[in-house]
């Protein structure tokens, strides 16, 4: 029995990177621009199914260039769609990215049509590695590699450049980043194509895992706001202690009682709501207290 | 919660309507139905457009319209106006039933993919007496306990079907696992399959119900893996299913064991790919084969030339739906339901496959022989994955016989 646990512990912290790889560009653009974006869940969507598009052309060019269409996507959302709302009634911007998410799966169905398409891992990455009780695949291997690799990336983008501190500043007090003489607009649409490409690279390493449907948007979405709940929103601390500690409660949840499997995720988030409502590692934000 | 009005850059209220109007017809575009002729006959049709069944939803209602240009469009010489809506929840597919009856007057309901749905819109059928044309779902308590006077089912109930691959299965080993979705199909699944592996001596070593719409089944496999056993019986269909396959691919255990479940969808398989699929399926049908009966493969034939890819095993079981439907109006001359029930309930539908097929008049279960269909070694079409190794049962004789006695199937209709 130990054997077991110990093999669906590893195996919910696997699994809890590809919820934190999920749950990133969430983060940002909440984080950054305090949008919450409903539509997270088609531009991870949107990432599989470029992926799926190029890869008979391009090879592995394709799992590249599918995340950067995404985040040229989400540039053009963002400067027609979404940049009228900032500002207004926070309300508004949740209508506009339901709208968004409605229409965009509509718009895959359309496209692509609503049967699923088989999507391989590349050969090299196909196979796992057993250890004790422990089993990895290797392709989780790698999901795990990338988005620690973003995760650093990020931190040390946001942390350590002077775009990061404009960016930053600018989520804080846009007026007076704004009266420095900086254009924020066009630093805002930046961070929301950042978040909406780190979107698109989840859905694409997604893609070998999960079913490359229309609705696959819908799995991605409701765990990326869970993480990015319980973590405390905005913060990418947060999210990573989170997503690990929902991957753990899905896998022993399985191990002991599969049925509630879906629901501990949620019961989890109560339950940590309860005792800290900004979340484990949130901070108090002026505009939305 | 407080405005933040301080921004830096302004927005015209001009822009903001623009914006927000256009969110709006986005949000309304999916529910827009055209306009349609005042005499019109209305079917309503109920299928998933979301979540794990959609692709089923999708080539149904491409089936089932079909079987409308089969008619010509036409009906009693009236257009017939078949309207589709969401299969996604019990309780949305019950409120959109109700809006078909209410609302759009429709004569017949054809659909559900789900038991689950498919259970909660029984009861609303029969208080509207209304004829239902259950199309997709297989738990057997749908013409079985809980059986209505208006529902006929035209998909196979669990208990068939677990004896059309039990022979074959048995072969591989004693030791059974189940992974099965948590609700009325899936359990139902389980219970079935259940009864005929431990009266055959076989044994169950693991037994986990997975929440309809799981992502991830890997923790699931671990178990499965840990318990080592002979054939895994899963009772997981839509994207579940290709989850399931695509992840066992993932840690080796693709073609390790013997896999079956209580029906099988081409979709589920074409969107693992050919590497991952594999396994022992009942089926109802098979675009191709050496037991495609003529109406059957003309029907393969048209939908291949419209949607340039053949139906999948769905798409059959909508497109007969409602050619059933069309033909007891035509012949009745009416669109009361009464009537169409008392045809169905006598008429025999002969050319769709290999025996005439019928309707039980004393439970609504469509008697059709079903397939036992293995995946192929080596696939090589992008359609074509099933090798099929016998009809069940094997004689036209024994059909009603394996559908079960009125006494074993406990149904009783209401006055």
């Amino acid at each position: 029995m130990t054997e077991l646990i110990i093999s669906q512990v590893v195996n919910g912290l696997v699994l809890g990177f590809l919820y934190v790889l999920i749950a990133i560009g969430l983060s940002i653009i909440f984080g950054m621009l305090g949008i919450v974006n409903f539509a997270h869940g088609v531009y991870f969507a949107l990432g599989a199914y470029f992926a799926l598009t190029l890869r008979d052309t391009l090879g592995p060019w394709a799992i590249l260039l599918a995340p950067l269409g995404v985040g040229l996507v989400g540039i053009v959302i963002e400067m027609t769609l979404m940049r009228p709302l900032y500002g207004k009634e926070p309300l508004l911007g949740l209508f506009m990215t339901f709208g968004i998410a409605l229409f965009v799966e509509e718009l895959i169905r359309t496209i692509w049509g609503a049967a699923g398409h088989p999507f391989n891992p590349p050969a090299w990455l196909s196979g796992f590695i057993v250890w004790g009780p422990v089993l990895v695949t290797k392709y989780r291997l790698f999901v795990l590699v990338v988005t620690v690799m973003i995760l650093i990336a990020l931190w040390l983008f946001l942390q350590g450049t002077r775009y990061g501190r404009i960016i930053r500043a600018g989520s804080r007090d846009p007026e007076m980043v704004s009266m420095l003489g900086i254009n924020l607009k066009r630093v805002f649409t930046a961070v929301f194509g950042l978040g909406t490409a780190v979107a698109g690279i989840a859905g694409v390493l997604a893609a070998p895992l999960w079913s490359v449907v229309p609705s696959m948007s819908e799995a991605a979405i409701m765990p990326a706001f869970v993480v990015v709940t319980i973590g405390g929103l905005g913060s990418f601390g947060g999210a990573v202690i989170s997503g690990l500690l929902v991957g753990v409660s899905v896998a022993l949840s399985i191990q002991f009682w599969p049925a509630a499997s879906t629901a501990v995720m949620y019961a989890l988030m109560i339950l940590i709501l309860l005792v800290r409502p900004r979340g484990l590692l949130g901070e108090s934000w002026e505009r939305f207290e | 919660m407080k405005t933040n009005d301080k921004s830096g850059f302004g927005i015209s209220r001009r822009a903001l309507l623009a914006g927000a109007a256009f969110g709006a017809t986005q949000v309304a575009a999916p529910f827009v139905i055209t306009a349609r002729a005042a005499e019109s006959i209305k079917i309503g049709l109920l299928l998933p457009k979301s979540g794990p069944y959609a692709a089923q939803g999708e080539i149904g209602h491409n089936g089932a319209q079909i079987a409308i240009e089969d008619f010509g469009g036409k009906v009693l010489d009236r257009p017939i106006d078949l309207i589709w809506l969401d299969e996604s929840s019990p309780q949305t597919t019950q409120q959109n039933m109700r809006k078909l009856l209410d609302e759009e007057k429709v004569v017949a309901v054809q659909g559900g993919v789900s038991s689950g749905d498919v259970l909660a819109i029984m009861p609303v059928a029969e208080r509207a007496k209304t004829l239902l044309m259950a199309s997709g779902p297989n738990a057997t308590e749908i013409t079985g306990k809980n059986c209505s006077k208006y529902t006929f089912r035209v998909d196979l109930p669990n208990k068939v079907t677990v004896n059309s691959v039990y022979p074959l299965l048995k072969e591989r080993g004693k030791k059974w696992y189940f992974v099965v979705a948590s609700y009325a199909w899936g359990i139902d699944a389980y219970n079935q399959m259940k009864d005929v592996v431990v009266k055959g001596g076989g044994t169950v070593v693991g037994y986990d119900q997975a929440p309809l719409g799981t992502t991830d089944f890997s923790s699931y496999l671990l178990k499965v893996r840990q318990a080592k056993p002979d054939v895994v019986y899963v009772g997981l269909g839509g994207t579940d299913l290709t989850n399931f396959l695509k992840q066992m691919k993932e840690i080796g255990l693709t073609k390790q064991m013997a896999l079956s479940a209580p029906i099988v969808n081409d979709t589920d398989l074409w969107a693992a790919g050919p590497d991952a699929a594999f396994g022992i399926y009942p089926k109802i049908w098979n675009y191709t084969g050496a037991h495609l009966a003529k109406r059957s493969a003309d029907f393969a034939a048209a939908y291949t030339k419209k949607h340039g890819g053949p139906p999948e095993a769905e798409g059959w079981q909508d497109w007969f739906g409602m050619t059933s439907i069309l033909t007891a109006i035509k012949e009745t001359k009416s669109t009361d339901s009464a009537k169409l029930v008392g045809f169905l309930e006598e008429h025999k539908f002969e050319g769709y496959k290999d025996a005439p097929i019928f309707f039980r008049n004393f439970d609504h279960q469509l008697v059709q022989p079903l397939l036992v269909a293995q995946v192929k070694d080596k696939i090589t079409d992008k359609y074509d994955y099933f090798d099929i190794k016998s009809e069940y049962p094997k004689d036209p004789a024994a059909l009603n016989e394996a559908y079960g006695s009125q006494a074993d199937i406990g149904c009783t209709f209401k006055a």
